[in-house]
Parts: structure tokens; sequence; C-alpha cells
């Protein structure tokens, strides 16, 4: 490449002020015998300097806080909670940041036969029996379920029927009752004294400290925006890494329990977080499992098969099949 | 105030902090305007030539990011451009809703028509201020690639290798995006003005 070529190719950058120090002083030395590339680099330094315009006064920037408390009034940032409530505040946050994408497209299909709209109602059913525990009053008017449902075929019936009341309404009146109905459960003292929030109480046919049904709570909502973003196109980050292990390890006790003492031992691992002896405490391990934490949660919450699911094992293929199947039997969401 | 050099790091950076912004947490916010706000009113006020206007687009510009934390992607580009190519649109608009008003009032005030149209600094002719209002609109609607690399070299101060690395393409790709950007920004000056921004009379 000749001088003249390899110049006019920096011209631009050399008008915009881009040039690296070494590569500067070859542009005025072929600019003084050049008047080709003198007249191009005149136009272009003519116009970077309409660009610029004159030199701004040095004016202080303005207080932090105008822009910061601007877009806090837009949208509120997650309400400070206790430990155990803080993964449900961020994963509401996070379905009110997904939602504004979700305008005009109401209908698209999510999972199961539900479409948006029916998928933020089917949360407003799912958070109302530990909003009920609490003491806040249900915002769909509630049928008496029969006695002798499983817990199961309740959750069903009355997620069925508050879609049902739901898709008579306006997607916005849907998110305004699942949003005040999430804000009151973030509100309540035991969303803030953890000593409130310790006594166990049975949920879902599982019986857990209120403080864990929080976790439970954060875990849903976060599968369901996840699911929306699916439908929507659009990828949704896991929670931050602080809450998904909270996730993690409330699963992971979970599934523990639903193994019991007698299933074959395997030493299960999740990714950045700890290590666990799942299964019989009087036999050696029979075999290792390790997974990703967000693929752990998506067998646990079914978005997972246990044949698909991304993992690395050793050992026993039935032990390691065993909690695979167990952990996405968990899933009822 | 802006970070520099850390490109190798740009993408897992961004994501993170984005995972933050959806998940609503403010210090991620405040995070972000220490690391751009600077670069977002630079912008603002090269176009606008007011710091009171320049204000205001920094609070659109964050408060969008914080709202509508899906409407950037981590994927498509890094935040630096974004939040940069953002401000720049916005007071973009700025400049020319005020254009309309100078003239709705003109029109109101016909009789009186002394009055000075743009509002040029002592050191900038009227003609120099349109000019510069055409070539920023003209920035403004140049196709993303160029306008990526005209942000990252012209407003955020990156040489064009710097620029390269940060985007992720060859150097010789930059050098060429910002002739092919720097020349059509010439030859809009030759073009007619648009007329929105043409003065009345």
């Amino acid at each position: 490449m000749t001088d003249h070529d390899a110049v006019r190719d920096l011209l631009a950058a050399w008008a915009f002020g881009a040039l690296p120090p070494a590569e500067r002083q070859s542009v005025p030395a072929h600019l003084a015998e050049c008047e080709t590339c003198a007249a191009e680099a005149a136009r272009l330094r003519e116009t970077v300097r309409l660009l610029d315009g004159p030199a701004m006064n040095g004016t202080p920037p303005p207080a932090t806080s105008d822009v910061l408390s601007a877009a806090l009034g837009a949208r509120p940032a997650a309400p400070r909670v206790a430990a155990h409530a803080a993964p449900y505040a961020a994963a509401v946050a996070g379905v009110k940041a997904l939602l504004p994408e979700a305008e005009g497209r109401w209908s698209t299909p999510v999972v199961h036969d539900w479409d948006v709209h029916a998928t933020l109602a089917h949360l407003l059913a799912a958070d109302e029996p530990l909003a009920g525990r609490l003491g806040i009053a249900p915002r769909v008017p509630a049928t008496p379920v029969p006695e002798g449902m499983s817990w199961g075929e309740a959750w069903d019936r009355r997620t069925a029927e508050v879609i049902a009341h739901e898709h008579g309404r306006t997607p916005a009146q849907t998110v305004g009752d699942w949003a005040a109905q999430a804000a009151a459960l973030l509100a309540a003292p035991e969303a803030r004294v953890p000593e409130l929030a310790a006594r166990a109480t049975e949920l879902m046919g599982v019986r857990l400290p209120v403080a864990d049904h929080y976790v439970v709570r954060a875990f849903e909502t976060w599968i369901h925006t996840d699911d929306i973003g699916r439908a929507l196109g659009l990828t949704v980050p896991p929670p931050p890494a602080g809450y998904l292990g909270q996730l993690v390890r409330l699963a992971v006790r979970v599934l523990g329990l639903a193994l019991g003492p007698a299933a074959p031992p395997v030493l299960f691992a999740v990714d950045g977080d700890q290590q666990w002896v799942l299964g019989s405490e009087d036999e050696p391990v029979h075999g290792e499992l390790a997974l990703d934490p967000v693929d752990f949660c998506l067998l646990v919450g079914g978005r997972h098969t246990p044949d698909q699911v991304p993992h690395r094992a050793t050992g026993d293929e039935g032990a390691v099949r065993n909690v695979l199947e167990r952990a996405a039997s968990l899933s009822w969401l | 105030m802006e970070s520099t050099g850390e490109t190798s790091v740009r993408q897992p950076a961004d994501a993170e902090l984005h995972r933050r912004l959806v998940y609503g947490d403010e210090s991620a916010l405040a995070e972000a305007y220490q690391a751009y706000g600077a670069l977002v009113r630079r912008v603002a006020v090269r176009v606008t030539r007011s710091p009171g206007a320049a204000e205001d687009v920094a609070q659109e510009v964050f408060a969008q990011l914080w709202s509508r934390p899906y409407a950037f992607d981590a994927a498509r580009g890094s935040l630096r451009t974004w939040l940069s190519m953002l401000a720049h649109r916005r007071a973009v608009d700025w400049v020319r809703s005020e254009a309309r008003h100078r003239k709705d009032a003109r029109a109101d005030d016909s009789a009186l028509h002394a009055i000075p149209d743009a509002s040029p600094g002592p050191d900038e002719t009227v003609v120099d201020r349109e000019r510069s209002l055409l070539l920023h609109s003209a920035l403004a609607e140049l196709p993303q690639p160029q306008r990526e690399v005209v942000h990252l070299a012209y407003f955020a101060g990156r040489t064009y290798r710097q620029a390269a690395v940060e985007l992720g393409i060859p150097e010789g790709t930059a050098k060429t995006r910002l002739r092919t950007a720097l020349r059509s920004l010439a030859e809009s000056l030759a073009d007619p003005p648009d007329p929105a921004l043409e003065r009345g009379a």
C-alpha cells in the first residue's frame, strides 16, 4: 500500500481524533505534499468542527440524585425486605420489568393453554395461599373447596377459576391485582421480621417455615417470567447469584426429603454452590451428579426433562437417574 | 467517571449489570449512571448546546434503561454505545421540537420580525449552528454499524483500534465504517437542509 492509500484510509479516524499516537504523525507529512488528500482532510475536519460546536463552559454535573430519583419514580426499586423474602421481591421486580414488552401481545401463547394474560392470572392465584395464610384477603372471590380434594386439584381448580375471571377483565386490571397482592406479601411483617417467618405452615402439600414459602414464591414467579420471556422472544436472565443460590438450596432440601433416607446415596453438586449427599447415610456414595444451577431449577420447575437436562454424572447410572427423576417429579408449575 | 480500556470484560459485565437492573436492584442503576452519566451528558450537550436540556436527556435515558431494561440487549452491543446512541437520538429530538416551538412562536409574533432564531453562543454563527443540527440529524439516521463506531471514536474518545476491539470487528472495518460515516455526513451538508430545521422567512 502506498503512503497515499494508507493516509487516505486514516483520514476519517484522524478527523475524529481517533488515531493512536503512533499513527498520527504520518498524516500531516502526507497532506503537505498531496492536494487531493489535503482537500479531503479539510472537508472532513470542517464536518467534525461543525459537529463539535463551540467549546461549552464547564458546567458542573448536576446532583446525581435528580437523574436517579426520576428513574426510580418511573419504576420503584425492589423493596428492602429480610433475606428470605428478597428473592421474591427481586422476582416481582423482574415480572414488572418484562411486562412493558407484553403490551399489545397479551394473547401470545406461553405454557399449558395459557397466554401471557392467563399466566399473570395464574401467578395471582398461585400467590394466594401464602397471602391467605398471612391474612391478606383474596383479590378474586373464592369458591369453597370440596372436602377431601387434594391440594393439587384445589390448586388447578383455583387457577382455572382465576383465569376465567381475569379473562373477563383487561390485562392491566389483572396486573394491578397481581402487583397489589405481591406488594401486600412484601409489606407483611413476615417479609421483614425473620422471627415471624420462622413458624412452619403447610402450603401446597409441603410443610415449611413461612420464610421458605417466600422462596418458593420467588422460584415459581421467576420460572413463569422465563416462560413469558420465551414466548415473547426475550431472554430473561436468571436471578442474581445470591438469590439463585437460595432457590437452589431450598430445592435441594425438598429433593432430599422426597428421596427419603433409603434411596441409594448420590453426591450431588450444583456449580458454584456446595455439595450434598442425597439419600441413605448408611452406605457409601453410589454415584456423583453435577448440574448448573439454572438447569437444576428448570428441571425442578418442570422446564427440563431428566433425559435432556444438561448434567455430568459418574458411577451408578440407576442411582443418578433416580435423583434426576425425583427432581423432575417435584414440579407443580 | 467513565471507565476506559476494560474491553475484554465488557460483555459479561454488561450482562451482569443488566441482570441486576431487570431484578430491580437500584445499586445497578447507580453504577450505570456512575459509569456512563458523563458520556450521556457530553453527547446531549454537544447536540443541544444546553446543560439544562442535557440534564433532561440524561433523566430520560436513565429512566428508560431502568424502567424498560429489555430495550437493551447485551448480546447485540455494549451498554456504552447503546446509552450513547439513545442520548444522541433523544437530544436530536429535543432540538427538533425546540425548532418547531420557535417557528410557532415566530408565526404568532410575525409583526416582530427582529427575534433572533437559533441562539448561537458568542463563538458560533447562526449558519454554523444550523449546519451542526443538520449533521447531528444525519448522524442519528446512519446505519447502526456505522453509528456505533462513530459513537465510540467520537463521543467516547476511543481510538479506531480500541473501538474495533470493543465492537468485536476487524480494525480495517472500523476504519472503513468511520470513513463511510464521515463522508456521508459531509455530503449531507451539500443537500438541501431539513425543513424542520430551516429558518422561517
